[in-house]
């Protein structure tokens, strides 16, 4: 499946529409410009393809074979595991090996080793750690000009900021991963990806070391997204990366 | 003196100028301290430990030397020689035979060496004359003699015949034990300019005005870019630089830019590295403060976690505690050491030092 995801970067794809809407509300003079600078420079990379493509150990969480561009995801965990993030930065991963541009806005301490490991490019890859009280602004820019934004939100938006943020997503056809902390997000998303179960291998009373972990990873959504996906992972895996983990406890070494 | 292990890799004890040799005995380290804490460099191919502290953890000195053989031999590739001695001189002579002295039988195990093991011609072919042709021979030589006759370099190597030092001149090369460092903090890379500009794509353009407008509203330092390099700690490894700035080099080419990194903790590495570290507090089942010895050894199992002050959560798993990384290189004084510690389905990388526990990375 990895394979039948169209490269980035297709040429003589027809471009996505010419910008619209909400920003040309703050001011009107300066953002048409921008809106028309930017509706003649879209067309290359953007809309060459509608889907990004994803690590085939996510692929079957999603509706597609692949992170539709101007869809929104949300990936949450269950109360008291963690693992949201390092799902977000895997659903990202292969886009930006592909040749994409992501960024992820809100993560502060980002340890960019694990990022490495789960496969992100680095080089791809723009942080905006700590955007503060401007954090859905520099969301809107990002949307912009990268073609998959992943967000940590501090705070639950309200829900006109959130419908903006995903109106923006789809209109200028870039993927927008929302991290759900404590925070939560008002808008339906179209994909909804939750961290079921989690647990750490490799490590007993002083022997071994954090080795890995089996994530239980569910996927619903709308529409085609409806019926309700799971998959197990490995992530991280023994090297960071990320993979499929078998069904069940087989196979898998115990603590050692 | 301290009872040594001494590690001796005949292998690798000449240099090569491609550097392959450090690299091969940086991971013979790495190997060592993944098993015993406090590897000291002595020189290129030969390293000691302290062998006190995991003899009481593996179950004797013997256990130790099974578990040291067996894991430098395979980082090594080749036969590597393990003894047990008082003193660095006696142990790594030991390492040669593959021998375990006995505590406080240092001074008898070196009596019957030849002297020219002490490695001073001069001094080898002065005594010979008078007879003198071994370490037990010269160490029953009354010392003023040695002083008057052969100065204080005669002194150094007559304290380490009679056992009373380990330090022979000569022996330690403090300059191996720069180049491992340089290995692990390679000089950066010349910077390059960021690829994104020459010959970008439409979509690199368009990328870079989103970023720019976002640099606009937080400043220049509010967008980051990663870099790797080499490093032990998590926060060694990674580098935050601003976006568009001066970009080097991703990994730092060339020597060194690959782990091992003697005493990193292995993979998988931590999403969450944190900038301001928590403090944590660690008990163990009876409640007291769990500590870290000299010897890197934990005061008791740890139990229960609470970070920044909040709620105890009941620790499920953990391993460690590796060595920090000052103490790799120095005998100094600075003890730190990290611990990884599971609460339900959270790992936590914790860091120890002068008795406070700090989080300083979350597996996420």
């Amino acid at each position: 499946m990895f394979d039948s995801v169209a490269p980035d970067r297709v040429p003589g794809r027809p471009a996505a529409p010419a910008p619209t809407g909400p920003a040309t509300r703050r001011d009107p003079g300066a953002l048409a410009v921008l809106g028309d600078l930017a509706g003649r420079i879209r067309p290359t990379a953007a809309s060459a393809s509608r889907l990004l493509p994803v690590h085939p150990a996510l692929a079957p969480l999603l509706p597609e074979p692949g992170l539709r561009r101007g869809s929104t995801t949300t990936v949450a965990a269950a109360p008291g595991l963690e693992g949201a993030l390092s799902v977000a930065m895997a659903l990202v991963a292969a886009a930006s090996t592909g040749g994409s541009w992501c960024a992820v806005v809100g993560v502060a301490d980002l340890g960019a080793v694990a990022v490495d490991g789960i496969g992100v490019d680095l080089e791809r890859l723009a942080i905006v750690p700590r955007p503060g009280p401007h954090w859905a602004e520099v969301t809107a820019e990002l949307i912009d000009g990268v073609d998959a934004v992943v967000i940590r939100p501090p705070f639950a938006p309200r829900p006109a900021a959130a419908r903006r943020l995903v109106a923006r997503a789809r209109e200028r056809q870039s993927a927008l991963v929302v991290i759900l902390g404590r925070a939560g997000w008002p808008e339906p998303p179209d994909v909804r990806l939750t961290v079921a179960s989690s647990r750490w291998e490799g490590t007993d009373r002083g022997a071994g070391h954090v080795r890995r972990r089996r994530l239980l990873v569910t996927g619903s959504g709308r529409r085609a997204a409806g019926r309700t996906r799971r998959c197990e992972l490995w992530l991280p895996g023994e090297s960071g990366e990320v993979g499929t983990a078998g069904s069940g406890t087989a196979g898998a070494p115990g603590p050692a | 003196m301290e009872r040594l292990l001494a590690v001796r890799c005949p292998g690798l004890l000449e240099e090569d100028e491609a550097g392959d040799v450090l690299r091969v005995f940086a991971g013979v380290v790495a190997a060592v301290e993944a098993s015993c804490p406090w590897v000291t460099v002595v020189r290129t191919g030969i390293c000691t430990l302290p062998v006190r502290g995991p003899a009481r953890y593996f179950g004797g000195e013997h256990a130790v030397v099974g578990v040291v053989t067996a894991a430098a031999s395979a980082a090594a590739g080749g036969t590597v020689q393990v003894g047990v001695a008082e003193g660095t001189f006696a142990a790594v002579v030991a390492a040669r035979t593959g021998t375990i002295v006995g505590p406080g039988g240092t001074p008898a195990f070196l009596a019957p060496l030849p002297l020219a093991v002490v490695g001073d011609r001069d001094l080898a072919d002065v005594l010979a004359r008078l007879g003198i042709t071994t370490l037990g021979a010269f160490a029953a030589l009354p010392e003023r003699h040695v002083l008057g006759r052969f100065g204080a370099a005669g002194v150094a190597r007559h304290a380490v015949a009679t056992g009373r030092s380990g330090d022979l001149p000569g022996l330690a090369d403090p300059g191996a034990r720069r180049r491992l460092h340089a290995l692990r903090h390679p000089a950066p890379p010349p910077d390059r300019q960021p690829g994104f500009w020459g010959g970008a794509s439409e979509a690199d353009a368009r990328a870079a005005l989103a970023i720019g407008r976002v640099q606009g509203l937080l400043g220049p330092d509010g967008v980051v870019t990663a870099r790797l390099q080499g490093g032990r700690s998590p926060a060694d490894r990674a580098r935050d630089v601003p976006w568009g700035g001066r970009r080097s080099a991703g990994r730092p080419g060339g020597a060194g830019a690959r782990p091992p990194w003697p005493g990193a903790i292995p993979p998988p590495a931590p999403l969450l590295v944190h900038r301001d570290r928590p403090a944590a507090e660690l008990v163990d089942p009876g409640g007291a403060e769990v500590a870290v010895s000299g010897r890197g050894l934990l005061s008791g199992e740890p139990a229960r976690l609470s970070v920044a002050g909040g709620p105890w959560d009941r620790i499920d798993a953990w391993a460690g505690p590796w060595p920090a990384e000052e103490r790799w290189w120095t005998r100094g004084h600075r003890r730190a050491a990290r611990l990884q510690v599971v609460t339900g389905g959270t790992a936590r990388l914790l860091v120890v030092e002068r008795g406070t526990w700090q989080v300083e990375a979350t597996y996420g």
